[in-house]
């Protein structure tokens, strides 16, 4: 199964930090001032994507 | 490069911590992956006037506005007034937080501090699991930068706390995601630092109005990243401005978004490293203000690294003084707060109306406790139940 991946809209992003304090597979970082999120990392939990202050981070692909 | 001290990052709390650390005797380095200290300003930007008696700025640069107090808005819009004495942490002056940030590192490089800008920290040297410095890019370039002892103050995201084995991620429930606009064309009342509470409003939250001239203020929100959906922060700020016409005719000159970490303290010291500032969760968990914390950690931190230079000791055992005082000195009060944070959390927004209506008229400046008591109680006596459990985190 294939779950859908948080991505970060970098046009959006603030560079606050936000989603990296809470990831908890350490999957985000910030590079030249946007966070990036590590596909192969991510375990598809949203909680960054409902924690960003300015809906930046969205879903990409589907459950298939 | 080998130093006695690197600090990763250019806040308050590295800056603070270099200061001192150099003024004690040590070599230190701050790095700080930006190309401009203090900016972007992540910050509401209020502080209370105890910075002051830190004797760390100099001028009033950094001074946007001189506050008479605080002024708290329930649900229903009831008003409560506190004087500056009685607002704590966040209330005083609005600041220029960039040129804030700017003086404070110009007080470290005074003591002998150095700086480099544009050095992103990637990890941390470790030799047999013994941290030996940091490694870091310096504009594209990799460099090794060695010293006895790595200071994380890199932030709510501290990456050097995670590199170092520490469990730094916060829970969303610990975390308040935050967004702001500084506004101009605004009316505001340039006296008071406006803080407006409800679910509807910022659930686990509160919108701050901080106005730095009468016709400028930042305006902000925070909400727990529990209760937060995407983009809800900036939806409700919006709403908010939208709703109050003294605001809604204002326009933006800065956008921004923040993230704080609302939990208690944590361990923030191992061999050759400590952790300082929101890395190590050093906020008022009710508030969310932290600049004061760091000034006080940070000039407790320099004075022991200095120590630990002089004896060239640098173990937990050594650099574990730091905790020691900081607990002694804001740790306690912080712990308090948590527990009021999560009593106030399970409050209606008809308990925040009924306190909020019991207090209106009460003068801050001279009352006692019994007198609040009572004056709560007249007014509205179920109140009492459901405040049990706050006195009892008072006493602690």
């Amino acid at each position: 199964m294939v779950k859908p991946k948080a991505v970060v809209d970098k046009k959006k992003c603030l560079a606050c930090g936000g989603c990296i304090s809470i990831c908890v597979q350490d999957a985000i970082t910030m590079i030249s001032d946007k966070s990036t999120i590590d596909k192969d990392k991510c375990i598809s939990c949203g909680i960054c994507i409902n924690t960003c202050p300015v809906g930046a981070i969205y879903w990409e692909g589907k459950l298939s | 490069m080998k130093y006695d001290v690197v600090v990763v990052g250019s806040g308050p709390a590295g800056t603070v911590t270099a200061r001192f650390a150099a003024e004690a005797g040590a070599k230190v380095l701050i790095i700080e992956r930006r190309q401009e200290i203090g900016v972007p300003v992540l910050c509401g930007e209020g502080i209370s006037k105890k910075v002051d008696d830190y004797n760390v700025l100099k001028g009033k640069r950094w001074i946007a506005n001189n506050m008479d107090g605080a002024r708290i808005f329930s649900p229903d819009g009831t008003k409560v007034t506190l004087d500056a004495d009685m607002a704590g942490n966040e209330t005083g002056y609005v600041l220029y937080r960039d040129i804030f940030d700017q003086e404070l590192a110009r007080g470290a490089v005074s003591a002998g501090a150095k700086i480099m800008l544009n050095t992103c920290a990637l990890d941390l040297i470790k030799e047999k699991n013994k941290i030996k410095g940091v490694k870091a890019r310096y504009f594209d370039e990799d460099i090794e930068i060695e010293a006895d002892v790595v200071v994380g103050a890199d932030g709510v995201e501290s990456k050097v706390g995670r590199w170092a084995g520490i469990k730094t991620v916060l829970k969303p429930k610990d975390l308040e995601t935050c967004a702001q606009y500084t506004l101009t064309g605004v009316d505001v009342n340039r006296a008071y630092c406006d803080f407006y509470l409800g679910k509807k409003i910022a659930p686990g939250g509160y919108v701050w109005v901080f106005p730095k001239s009468k016709d400028v203020a930042n305006v902000g929100i925070g909400i727990l990243a529990s209760l937060s959906s995407p983009g809800l922060a900036t939806k409700l700020l919006d709403k908010f401005i939208d709703s109050h016409p003294e605001l809604k005719k204002g326009e933006p000159i800065r956008f921004l978004a923040g993230a704080v970490p609302v939990s208690e303290p944590y361990e923030a010291v191992m061999d050759n490293l400590i952790l300082i500032g929101d890395a190590a969760r050093q906020v008022d968990p009710i508030t969310g203000g932290g600049l004061i914390a760091c000034l006080d950690a940070g000039r407790i931190a320099g004075e022991v690294l200095g120590k630990a230079v002089e004896k060239q000791n640098f173990s937990s055992d050594i650099l574990k003084e730091y905790e020691n005082r900081a607990a002694a000195s804001f740790y306690k009060k912080m712990k308090r707060n948590y527990a009021v944070k999560e009593i106030m959390l399970g409050f209606e927004d008809k308990t925040l109306n009924m306190l909020a209506d019991s207090l209106k008229d009460v003068k801050f400046d001279e009352i006692s406790t019994l007198e609040l008591i009572k004056a709560l109680v007249l007014r509205h006596p179920s109140l009492m139940i459901k405040l049990r459990p706050l006195m009892k985190a008072a006493k602690r």
